[in-house]
């Protein structure tokens, strides 16, 4: 009884997935670094490194909730610039949010209609999104430029009552994310279909009476939503439209959830895997870019992390 | 007192096949009631309109005098049907209390499941049946016998009268089997009516009261069991009676084909040794799990058996064998091994017949040498052991168990196997089915093979062999002629070893 308590908290036979491997190279990391580089342990990085780890945390967050699903978003990244072009546009921010939000359901819809409706693998349904919402992007502003409203600048770079506000944000996204994963009945549900769909019982969830269609649909909107949530930030931070800064994203917020140990099968995962995933992907860049290491090994390191920490999740374990 | 159920002319078409023809009988309360007949009879498709799954194009159903109509299973649930079908339908990633109340949740305040509550339930399920699990323990780490327990919960926590138990024994072990008979009766007890579908005999007599048995989707006769004698029963299900069932015995036996010789499965065991002869059905009797499936997984290398060795022909092979060589190094030796669990051990269950045929024979092949007539071996495999199926590319998961058993079976005579080990010849698989997988198998040991069978099945071994062996205890305790053995001497040479 007391083993299997300790063997969930750290992810064995547990539906969170293992997530102590990326913590504890999370752990090694901050050492190696508060040890060897003087400028590490600044208020100046510390800010840096929550700026650059929030979008991820973000986009992570929505990602991990198709991936319960056994689905995939590689639109992600798109809806991202999409976002960053859209509020370059001239107008009023408070037409320019909502429209935010407007076009990234559409895309979530295309996508989960996509899916369910006309059978599309999710891996084909969310790369064509991809290249249409990028090709709207460039469409908008081909080249990067243009300017941001003043208020998204103000609301993601200054504080909230008190509190700087990457912090405070923070907090809210991640109670959000919380609240929808772990807290509610759509959340469970999610973790029933991908079950289902990992252990090969694809009408298991149908015949409990569960609105599969519905939910997947609604998890692709919700994914899509979260991508325009770090756009929004990200555009609040560079103060301007680009069409290529999403570009990354998609495969980084995969990566993010792997390392947090969400299983691609489906029905395995959890939101604090997720961002541990999210923190170590953007300590680990600001920490080669404080020890100025190239591009391309950074690049390279990334790919041994992942395969290094998935290796260690001993998957077999696992829920399923 | 009401019926807990009533069919009255319940009929099913499925395209131009007509799997349920006007059905009429009632299941009454406090009463186990069991429904037997061949594949294909239709009981299960009877079960599954009960359970919501399907829907009746014609016909009424009353449960406990109301009539009903349910659009999926939660609905026939929430109406107090429960079913425990063969597949497995809980979701091993979710707790014991998140399946039991899934599309059904509590919910506390801001939208977020009441687990606390949620949980106490179900430990109230649980412990009806007088199990004390842990309700928050995942599906994925409880027994095969657990979760069809919990599925039982399931039904007690929606308060069902009427409980579905489709083969709920087909997976579980004999302590087990006698837990959840326990359970059935505890269910009786409290006047809830139990429809219990299985293919064992004994079982049937042992908890059931009432039967019913269909044929080709009609209804054959409802009655009292205890009017009934197994003899009587398989009479009504086939038209046939029970000594029609199984071949002629072999006349004269080959040279021996196999010897199994001084086998110790631990240290401690007493040597065994036992001959396998050309021409003969061997099987292996006893009660269950004395290490009767020891003795031959510790052959293709499946078991760690402590030492012996296995004579084929001119080759001796030491035991124990690794795994990895074992089956390899017997196909070579021309033996091949019928695993009990087809589904999980035996078949691919998405590929095709002619692929499931053709591994065999590809697997003693050079890898970039492929076989290229395994289509006329299929074709002739197929028409040999009468295998129903559109054509060969047919994927075998869609076939009824005893055209899967066929198929497995194939694999090996395309190889032309001299022996042949099959565990549980004929599990999940009807009668009809059952019939000509025992006249195949006589057919096989005519032409010279060897066969060994194990089975949970003691009428079947008597039927089928020519000899058995008594394992208890990991010995072989009593050497029977087949026509000599009885249940009774059987168990009595078990037992007085």
């Amino acid at each position: 009884m007391h083993r299997r308590k300790i063997n969930r908290f750290f992810g064995k036979n547990s539906r969170q997935g293992n997530w102590w491997a990326a913590l504890l190279i999370i752990i090694a990391t901050i050492l190696l670094l508060l040890v060897k580089s003087d400028d590490f342990a600044t208020p100046q990085n510390a800010s840096n490194l929550l700026a650059q780890a929030m979008p991820l945390i973000i986009v992570a967050i929505g990602q991990m909730i198709v991936i319960i699903l056994a689905g995939m978003d590689l639109s992600v990244g798109s809806v991202m610039s999409l976002t960053t072009a859209i509020l370059a546009l001239d107008g009023s921010p408070y037409a320019l949010i909502p429209l935010v939000f407007l076009a990234a359901i559409c895309v979530g819809l295309v996508n989960g209609v996509a899916i369910v409706k006309l059978n599309v693998h999710p891996i084909i349904a969310t790369l064509s999104t991809q290249f249409i919402v990028l090709g709207i992007a460039q469409l908008l502003r081909p080249v990067a430029g243009g300017s941001v409203p003043d208020f998204v600048v103000t609301i993601v770079t200054g504080s909230v009552l008190g509190v700087p506000a990457p912090v405070f944000w923070g907090i809210v996204i991640v109670g959000l994310g919380w609240k929808i994963v772990h807290g509610s009945r759509f959340g469970l549900h999610l973790f029933a279909i991908g079950g289902g769909n990992a252990s090969g019982q694809l009408d298991t969830a149908h015949n409990f009476g569960l609105k599969d269609e519905r939910n997947i649909v609604l998890a692709y909107v919700i994914s899509a939503g979260f991508a325009a949530l770090a756009g929004l930030f990200i555009a609040g931070r560079i103060a301007s439209g680009d069409p290529s800064v999403g570009s990354q994203f998609a495969l980084d917020s995969i990566t993010a959830v792997a390392i947090g140990g969400t299983q691609l099968s489906g029905g395995v995962g959890g939101l604090h895997g997720t961002i541990i995933g999210a923190i170590l992907m953007s300590l680990l860049a600001n920490g080669m870019n404080l020890a100025n290491l190239s591009a391309f090994l950074q690049g390279a390191i990334k790919g041994v992390i992942l395969l290094l920490v998935v290796g260690l999740q001993s998957r077999k374990k696992m829920g399923l | 007192m009401l019926p807990a159920v009533t069919f009255k002319g319940v009929t099913k078409h499925f395209g131009p096949t007509l799997a349920v023809n006007d059905i009429s009988f009632e299941i009454r309360p406090g009463r186990v009631h069991a429904l037997m007949g061949e594949n294909g009879a239709g009981k299960s498709t009877l079960m599954k309109i009960l359970a919501g799954v399907h829907q009746p194009d014609a016909g009424k159903i009353a449960i406990a005098g109301r009539q009903v109509c349910f659009a999926n299973p939660s609905q026939a649930l929430a109406a107090g049907v429960s079913t425990v079908f063969q597949e497995l339908s809980l979701l091993p990633n979710l707790s014991i209390t998140e399946n039991m109340f899934l599309g059904k949740e509590i919910m506390g305040r801001f939208g977020s499941p009441h687990r606390a509550e949620m949980a106490q339930r179900t430990k109230e399920a649980l412990s009806e049946l007088g199990m004390s699990l842990d309700p928050n323990t995942l599906v994925s780490e409880l027994s095969i016998a657990q979760r069809q327990f919990v599925e039982i919960a399931h039904g007690i926590k929606a308060d069902a009268q009427v409980f579905i138990l489709d083969e709920p024994t087909a997976a579980l072990n004999a302590a087990d089997v006698q837990v959840l008979n326990a359970r059935i009766e505890k269910l009786k007890a409290k006047g809830k009516a139990i429809v219990y579908i299985s293919h064992r005999m004994d079982e049937i007599f042992a908890i059931c009261d009432d039967v019913t048995i269909m044929k080709d989707g009609a209804h054959v006769a409802t009655q009292s069991l205890s009017d009934l004698t197994p003899e009587r029963l398989i009479t009504l299900m086939v038209g046939r009676e029970l000594n029609d069932l199984f071949p002629d015995r072999a006349r004269d036996l080959g040279p021996v084909r196999l010897s199994c010789q001084d086998l110790r499965l631990t240290p401690e065991a007493s040597p065994l040794s036992f001959d396998l002869h050309s021409g003969e059905i061997l099987g292996l009797a006893g009660l269950e799990g004395q290490g009767q499936s020891e003795i031959v997984r510790s052959m293709i290398g499946q078991y760690a058996a402590n030492s012996g060795k296995v004579r084929i022909g001119s080759q001796t092979v030491l035991l124990p064998v690794t795994a990895s060589a074992g089956v390899r190094n017997m196909q070579q030796l021309s033996l091949g091994f019928v695993p009990e669990d087809r589904k999980e051990e035996g078949l691919l269950l998405g590929a095709a017949i002619r692929e499931n045929i053709g591994i065999g024979l590809q697997s003693a092949r050079p890898g970039f040498k492929p076989l290229a007539k395994v289509a006329d071996v299929t074709r002739r495999i197929m028409a040999d052991l009468n295998i129903k199926a559109g054509s060969s590319t047919t994927p075998v998961g869609t076939l009824s168990g005893g055209n899967q058993q066929k198929v497995l079976l194939g694999r090996y005579l395309a190889s032309d196997m001299d022996i042949l080990i099959i565990e549980e010849p004929t599990r999940g698989v009807d009668i009809g089915a059952k019939v000509e997988i025992y006249r195949l198998l006589r057919e096989l040991a005519q032409r010279g093979m060897a066969i060994l069978v194990l089975s949970r099945e003691t009428v079947e071994l008597i039927g089928l062999c020519d000899r058995l062996l008594v394992v208890h205890d990991r010995k072989i305790v009593s050497e029977l002629a087949g026509a000599e053995a009885s249940e009774h001497n059987i168990l009595n040479a078990a037992l007085t070893s």
